[in-house]
């Protein structure tokens, strides 16, 4: 039988019981269900108070080709205003005021339209806002140009809402602030994913070792296919798992957007769900922008690279202990390294391209987290992508092979735990 | 032909010689009982046979080959310190071991329900080990190892944990594979199974040898036998022999240690002149009784040279 049948057999083995384990069940179930209630709740709840209490909305139209017909589409909620931009931020910080539409003089040209809100609040009336301005502006351009009718309703090009914040502060993009968060999140997941699935290697490593299945597997195997074996099936267990939940998120998510959309009563959803506008999805309290594929590839890659890394050293641990509570100190050179990405994150998403985070995200133990954090946050150099990535795979070859070394002995260790001291001869005796 | 061929092999652990130059071999369809003290070498010796490490000096030839990857599946091995997956259901563990194996899925599910079924064990299949008392993990175990029917097998202290029925079963299925010209090691330390089992025999203390070869041999050339004479008659025969060698007197009874066969046979001819003989027995030692003086004389010497 060759080999790499013996390593897939072990794959397939480790990935199929945990599969089918209550505990992955249940795990990917409730998960789901509880970022579901997160999502989908306040969403609805966004989406029937809508309805029900109308917001003040000034406008201060200074191309005077917009507001008649804002006013005349929903007089309730929009009104005319001649005050300063000043004048009308403070009424919002008040709270007299919802939000304020300044719609410049060459909004025919530009296509920029600036709403100045308190933050939150939903998104029904921006989308409105978007909408209608959106048809006027369109119609308007191409009758100057002379274009037909029949072109018009072809042509779907909409204009771009700069979405502002005022805070005390002054006023920011809403979207630095979201890929901001969206980083923080994505780094937070690999985080919570290479210690989650790390440390159920240990487990799975510590088992096979106290209940000594592990000398009946070596006399049919060898250590390196046996530990790679594991981590490989466990892997694809946890890759399983965050599939499912994108999946189950894309669903929930586009099916909760429609039937937030259907107690909005939208008029022309179909048009949204063309062009640009369809990757914003609706009924939630933010809006989220389209997402680069690219983000989703760096997260995969440093996930997987990251999980490799760290499972490979957690083997190497649960193979050097005979019980899993001995295995807290020498844990500790792989945790640390895990979290401290975690504690210099504030620092680092408040300037994703400075030397610190840069320098951070260079470094292959941090890479995983800090480099897809700064991947969603901000335009990383591509000299610095391609750096962490050729760092970070050969500190996971690097990795493998010391944690093979450590593990061939350390499964047929049984007694006092060892100190690093010990490890490092494991190393070195190591053929 | 020889299944197995041990050639001064050596394992150094850091400054301690686990095993020194050993050397035996295996001839096929052979029970060969290995023997020691607790951490004299056999594990060690056990864990070079199967691959598990490698042996820094001497040779190892399996079925007349190196060991490599490939002979680790013409072995069946039984850890002495063995266990199963406590939350997997029977039938896939052993699934899992006949595929690492080298069997296929289908193989290794109809192997398992047919040797489930010859240990008295059918019906588990669906089972978690944890559900399973000990000497019935113990014998989804021992099915575990011989699941792929090797030709080569090793069973480190493959009694423990059986009661006295199931001993039995098991020795019925060791006996039924040795007729089928399987090999077997038996690492135990049950001397009355190996005197029942074994054909030959290689003991090992401190990582050295101390006894290889034929069993009944051992046994007979050991030098510790004792003969057991009844008669009828005078006894006079008995003047001739020393008084330190006579171990037991009574009237028509004589217990006396002998050193060899022929030293008996001069016995028995003197005795026969004038008695009748109605018992004549030449007790060998038991090897219980053989293991104990190695590893005290061995000990003794240890201290001497200390």
């Amino acid at each position: 039988m060759k080999q790499s049948n013996k390593i897939w057999t072990i794959i397939s083995f480790e990935f199929i019981t945990r599969v089918k384990s209550k505990g992955f069940i249940i795990s990917t179930i409730l998960a789901p269900i509880f970022l579901i209630a997160l999502i989908i709740i306040p969403g609805l709840v966004a989406s029937f108070s809508m309805n029900e209490t109308s917001k003040h909305i000034a406008v201060i139209d200074q191309s005077s080709i917009v507001v008649d017909k804002l006013i005349r589409d929903d007089a309730k909620t929009f009104f005319k205003s001649n005050s300063s931009v000043d004048e009308l931020k403070k009424q919002i910080l008040n709270g007299k005021l919802d939000a304020f539409l300044l719609i410049p003089n060459d909004v025919l040209q530009k296509g920029e339209v600036t709403v100045f809100t308190p933050g939150g609040g939903g998104i029904g009336y921006i989308e409105k806002i978007d909408k209608i301005i959106s048809d006027i502006v369109r119609e308007k351009r191409l009758l100057n140009a002379g274009v037909d009718k029949k072109v018009i309703t072809i042509v779907e090009q909409g204009i771009d809402i700069k979405s502002i914040k005022v805070t005390t502060e002054g006023t920011q993009k809403d979207y630095t602030e979201f890929f901001s968060i969206f980083g923080y999140m994505l780094g937070f997941m690999i985080y919570f994913l290479m210690f989650m699935y790390g440390a159920i290697v240990m487990r799975g490593v510590i088992t096979e070792k106290v209940n000594r299945i592990i000398e009946v597997i070596n006399s049919s195997a060898k250590p390196m296919e046996i530990m790679m074996g594991k981590i490989f099936g466990i892997g694809g267990v946890g890759l399983l798992q965050v599939l499912i939940w994108v999946i189950l998120l894309a669903v929930v998510t586009v099916a909760g957007g429609s039937i937030a959309t259907m107690f909005i009563h939208q008029p022309s959803l179909s048009s949204i769900s063309q062009g640009a506008a369809a990757t914003q999805i609706k009924g939630l309290p933010f809006d989220i922008p389209q997402i680069p594929i690219g983000v989703w590839f760096a997260f995969v890659f440093f996930f997987l690279v990251g999980y490799f890394m760290y499972s490979a050293l957690f083997a190497a641990v649960g193979s050097a202990v005979d019980q899993e509570e001995d295995a807290q100190q020498l844990q500790m050179p792989i945790t640390m390294p895990l979290i401290i990405p975690i504690l210099f994150m504030p620092a680092i998403m408040a300037n994703p391209d400075g030397t610190l985070a840069i320098v951070l995200s260079l470094i292959p133990f941090f890479s995983p987290i800090i480099m897809t954090a700064r991947i969603a946050a901000t335009s990383v150099p591509l000299w610095q992508i391609a750096t962490s990535v050729v760092l970070t795979l050969g500190t996971l070859l690097l990795c493998v092979w010391l944690a093979s070394k450590i593990y061939r002995t350390g499964i047929l260790m049984y007694g006092k735990k060892p100190s690093f001291k010990e490890l490092i001869k494991w190393i070195r005796l190591a053929k | 032909m020889k299944v197995l061929d041990v050639n001064s092999v050596t394992k150094v652990f850091g400054n301690y010689k686990a095993v020194d130059k050993v050397s035996f071999s295996i001839e096929e369809g052979k029970i060969f009982g290995l023997l020691g003290p607790n951490g004299a070498g056999k594990t060690t010796i056990i864990r070079m046979i199967t691959n598990i490490f490698a042996p820094d000096e001497g040779s190892i030839k399996i079925f007349g080959e190196d060991i490599n990857s490939n002979s680790k599946n013409q072995i069946g091995y039984l850890p002495e310190e063995r266990g199963l997956y406590k939350k997997t259901k029977v039938i896939e563990q052993l699934e899992y071991f006949g595929r690492l194996k080298g069997l296929t899925r289908n193989e290794a599910h109809k192997k398992a329900k047919y040797w489930l079924e010859k240990v008295g064990a059918n019906g588990w299949e669906n089972k978690k080990i944890q559900e399973l008392s000990k000497g019935m993990a113990q014998k989804v175990q021992f099915v575990s190892t011989i699941l792929h029917e090797p030709n080569f097998m090793i069973f480190d202290e493959p009694f423990s944990g059986f009661d006295p029925i199931n001993a039995e079963l098991l020795i019925n299925i060791l006996l039924e594979m040795k007729s089928q010209g399987k090999t077997i090691i038996l690492s135990t330390h049950q001397m009355y199974q190996v005197e029942k089992l074994c054909d030959d025999i290689f003991m090992i203390n401190k990582g050295k040898q101390v006894l290889n070869g034929n069993l009944r041999e051992i046994k007979k050339n050991y030098g510790k036998n004792n003969l057991i004479i009844e008669f009828e008659g005078n006894g006079n025969f008995l003047k001739s022999i020393s008084q330190n060698q006579i171990i037991d007197y009574s009237e028509n009874r004589a217990e006396i240690k002998i050193t060899s066969y022929d030293e008996a046979q001069q016995i028995l001819k003197n005795a026969i002149t004038d008695n009748q003989i109605t018992r004549f027995e030449i007790e060998e030692p038991p090897l219980n009784q053989i293991f104990i003086d190695i590893v005290e004389k061995n000990r003794d010497e240890y201290e001497t040279i200390k």
